[in-house]
């Protein structure tokens, strides 16, 4: 229970949320628009997870709304050419890696820090993208937008692939090595590498694993609609960095799990849709969704400063 | 660190003369190829553009040596021209009244940075992360998303597009801030003091400095530069809308580290800093008159910062491999 303090009372906000709404608004519980919702955030639920495994061994990517933007690019581009979507899929995830391991390879190869590096990936291939690209929209072939399924199917198939890879990756992070290794890494490098750990290697992997994670996200987002936005994914680093400090992982490492960045991540998406279900203008978004980070930061701040005195 | 102190000065110095060289390659690069780039008009409207860039950059100098970081600035840029608008136009403010009562909302803003920063220790990324949010939020939702403030009297215009001097008039501001910061990072005892804070903060917190206070002061300073920066911005464009200068605070922290400023703080100077502005300031205008695709100068600028931190860590890493001492290590993450 003290363990889990941190995800259960974001949980717990969540609930509040939820049924505060579900008084004054239960319009909110309609199926189908909670279904999109839900759909909307799977892509940002799996970069979500990883930007938490990045920012558990103490590194950040900004980077990732660029490469979630070229990947789908890159994703739409090939499905346009008529390539088998499973084939699509393993290029967007492959091109997404490629990314990350250059991010990587900075990072832990150069030993640059990690939230320079990804500033200047980030406006290289934003700016790339729009150079070769122009901002025209890609056109994709009817049959792809969820993978063909009937939308219902597509829009289910996209949430469960979102739960599986966090679910497993929760799993991971608490009872495999790698996983332990991410928060050794995390809470000391030194201490991590005097113990046998390879940080340099983890920490290359966990970029490299990053922008798979990134490229997977990006064709879930593509398939969701007959079009790709070619900026697509701007903002996508504030927003999962925000779920994941929400959810009560530490910015300095070794701290936090999936399960709390996944209340987070939920109780950040609820938040624009419940103020147009309470007539609210959905201007105040943005000020309650910066309002709910300083929030759980200052409750994080008041605990560990009782516990100091 | 301290071994090399001395070899660190002089890496130092080498990265503010490359830089410089840098740009003056640049200059004259553009000046062959780009129509009109070397005019005295041309230098005049670099100016005019980057000057709020440059006044942020500045404010952010101090805070990257004491190893902090400010994501908020431009979102606070955007509030203030808002509430600019607001005092004068719905308020009925005089237009010196109204700007004064800018700022005071800048280091209110900022303080509420500082507070949470110095008093809780709180992560700088993650508060101004918050209040990056915050104060755009706040911002669009005072203008619903689509107010915008216009027509305000030349007098007040003649701030962001007239001459004076022979110069734009807001290079006076920025000249008088660039002296101000100068001063307060380089011959001054904050000035040391936000170094030794980035350095150590343990350390200088038995040195006897008081690390709230220093702190607290350098994102107060922020806010006030912000505010600023908002009123010469709506003196440039005659128009204050909630999205303005979205972005800039990438620029800032861009041109910051681009002048040699270490993000781990405790390294850095202000003449690097203007030459980092400088050198962005250059290479955008310089691609708009050369007629080369815009986005080019986005990815230079990526690049150039890259290029910038391995050369400034390449030194380093051949000194540590000749000492055969351990591998190199993982940088540490800004706390």
């Amino acid at each position: 229970m003290k363990k889990y303090f941190r995800e259960l009372s974001v949980a717990a906000a969540l609930g509040i949320l939820l049924l505060a709404l579900g008084i004054f608004a239960p319009s909110f519980f309609q199926p189908q628009p909670l279904l999109s919702l839900v759909t909307r955030e799977a892509p940002t639920l799996v970069v979500a997870c990883g930007m938490a495994l990045v920012i558990i061994c103490r590194q950040i990517d900004i980077s990732v709304g660029s490469m979630f933007a070229v990947c789908s690019v890159c994703a739409g581009l090939l499905a346009a050419m008529h390539w088998p979507l499973a084939l699509v899929l393993a290029a967007s995830v492959l091109i997404g890696a490629v990314f990350g391991a250059f991010n990587g390879a900075l990072v832990a190869g150069l030993g640059l820090p990690s939230i320079v590096v990804t500033l200047a990936t980030m406006v290289t291939w934003r700016e790339g993208l729009r150079w070769l690209r122009q901002g025209v929209w890609v056109d994709l072939p009817n049959d792809v937008q969820w993978f063909g399924l009937p939308q219902m199917a597509g829009q289910w198939t996209l949430v469960l692939v979102a739960l599986t890879i966090l679910i497993l990756l929760a799993l991971a992070m608490k009872h495999f090595s790698v996983g332990r290794f991410i928060y050794a890494v995390g809470s000391d490098a030194e201490a991590a590498r005097l113990a046998g750990i390879r940080p340099r290697l983890l920490t290359f992997g966990v970029f490299v694993f990053m922008g798979a994670l990134t490229g997977l996200a990006a064709m879930m987002n593509t398939i969701q609609s007959p079009q790709v936005d070619p900026n697509s994914g701007t903002g996508l680093e504030l927003k999962t960095i925000a779920a994941v400090v929400v959810g009560g992982v530490a910015i300095s490492g070794g701290r936090g799990t999936l399960w709390g960045v996944f209340a987070g991540l939920l109780l950040l998406a609820c938040i624009s849709p419940a103020l147009t279900h309470l007539h609210v203008e959905a201007f105040w978004g943005k000020v309650i969704q910066g309002a709910i980070i300083l929030l759980a930061v200052v409750a994080d701040g008041l605990r560990t400063r009782k516990q100091r005195n | 660190m301290n071994t090399d102190k001395h070899g660190l000065k002089k890496n130092l110095l080498r990265h503010e003369t490359i830089l410089f060289v840098v740009l003056v390659a640049e200059w004259l690069f553009f000046d062959v190829i780009g129509h009109n780039f070397g005019t005295y008009d041309n230098t005049c409207d670099i100016l005019r553009h980057y000057c709020e860039i440059g006044l942020l950059a500045l404010a952010m100098t101090p805070i990257i040596l004491t190893g902090g970081i400010d994501l908020s600035v431009a979102s606070l840029l955007g509030l203030c021209a808002i509430l600019f608008g607001k005092f004068w136009r719905d308020a009925g403010m005089p237009i010196p009244l109204a700007a004064a009562c800018t700022i005071g909302v800048g280091a209110l803003a900022g303080g509420l940075n500082a507070t949470l920063i110095s008093w809780l220790r709180l992560p700088p990324l993650i508060v101004t992360l918050g209040t990056y949010s915050l104060f755009r939020g706040l911002a669009e939702a005072i203008t619903h998303g689509v107010d915008t403030f216009t027509d305000f009297p030349n007098s007040f215009l003649f701030l962001g597009q007239e001459r004076w001097l022979g110069i734009p008039a807001q290079a006076f501001v920025f000249i008088i801030a660039t002296i101000f910061f100068w001063l307060l990072v380089h011959r001054t005892t904050f000035g040391r003091s936000f170094r030794a804070i980035g350095f150590s903060p343990e350390g200088a917190h038995y040195a006897g400095i008081p690390l709230g206070r220093r702190v607290a002061m350098v994102y107060v300073l922020a806010g006030v530069v912000s505010a600023i920066a908002a009123i010469i911005y709506t003196a440039r464009l005659g128009q204050a809308k909630a999205d303005a200068g979205t972005g800039y605070e990438l620029f800032a922290i861009t041109a910051v580290v681009l002048g040699g400023t270490s993000i781990f703080g405790g390294v850095g100077s202000i003449h690097g800093t203007l030459l980092g502005v400088a050198a962005i300031a250059v290479l955008h205008s310089g691609i708009a008159h050369a007629v080369l695709p815009g986005e080019m100068a986005g990815m230079l600028t990526g690049l150039l910062l890259i290029l910038a931190l391995a050369g400034s860590i390449l030194p380093k890493m051949i000194s540590g491999l000749r000492a055969r001492k351990s591998a190199p290590r993982l940088a540490k993450q800004i706390p």
